[in-house]
């Protein structure tokens, strides 16, 4: 029993190293996706950013329902779920801004747009049921 | 200095300017009026992580941040 409670939580500290590592890399790189993410980290809340830092996604809650969606990197789209408040994923939203932004670019506008708009986002995205959502 | 910060496929365009300087803000409120008029949304910071869309240019803020359109995918 010891062991497969250990087991987990090793596992959980190793992913979330290799993402805070993984990063942390794109952070220090003078690239199209190192600025990108740069500027997506300087205007997520400390609370998103310390989550985004250690999870790779991060919660934005919407303006006008008061629904919580996980905008998340790197995965195929959807990337952003509608999740419950057990962090569940309820449905995908896929959405983007119109042109070839890089992904921190697209992840800003998704939350910009949910936290300050959230009846536009949703106008525009097209609803994904999770039996078709990947991962 | 403050600056707009235009989302493109670099990452960003940045363009600074003296919010002290007449002329300067001329241009910027222009910049503003054209990129919104192109249907990029236009927001800024007003406290730690909270963001506000805004629809007219605002000569006070720091730091504007412009969007393209939002379509499905």
């Amino acid at each position: 029993m010891v062991l497969f409670r250990q087991y987990p939580k090793a596992e959980v500290r190793s992913r979330a190293k290799a993402v805070r590592w993984l990063y942390r890399k794109f952070l220090a790189q003078n690239t199209e996706e190192g600025r990108g993410l740069r500027l997506m980290r300087d205007w997520l809340s400390p609370r998103q950013r310390e989550q985004f830092d250690g999870t790779g996604y991060f919660d934005v809650v919407g303006c006008v329902t008061g629904r919580k969606y996980r905008i998340y990197h790197n995965v195929l789209p959807p990337n952003v779920f509608e999740v419950d408040d057990a962090g569940r994923r309820k449905v995908g939203l896929c959405f983007a801004p119109v042109g070839p932004l890089v992904k921190g670019d697209v992840m800003l506008a998704q939350k910009i747009a949910l936290e300050t708009d959230e009846q536009s986002a949703l106008a525009a995205a097209n609803r994904i049921p999770l039996t078709r959502a990947r991962r | 200095m403050a600056t707009q910060i235009v989302m493109d496929h670099t990452g960003d365009t940045r363009h600074y300017f003296n919010p002290d300087d007449a002329e300067a803000l001329v241009k910027a409120e222009v910049r503003f009026k054209e990129l919104t008029g192109l249907g990029f949304t236009a927001a800024v910071r007003v406290s730690s992580g909270e963001v506000s869309k805004i629809r007219s240019f605002d000569p006070s803020a720091e730091e504007t941040l412009f969007f393209p359109r939002l379509v499905g995918g």
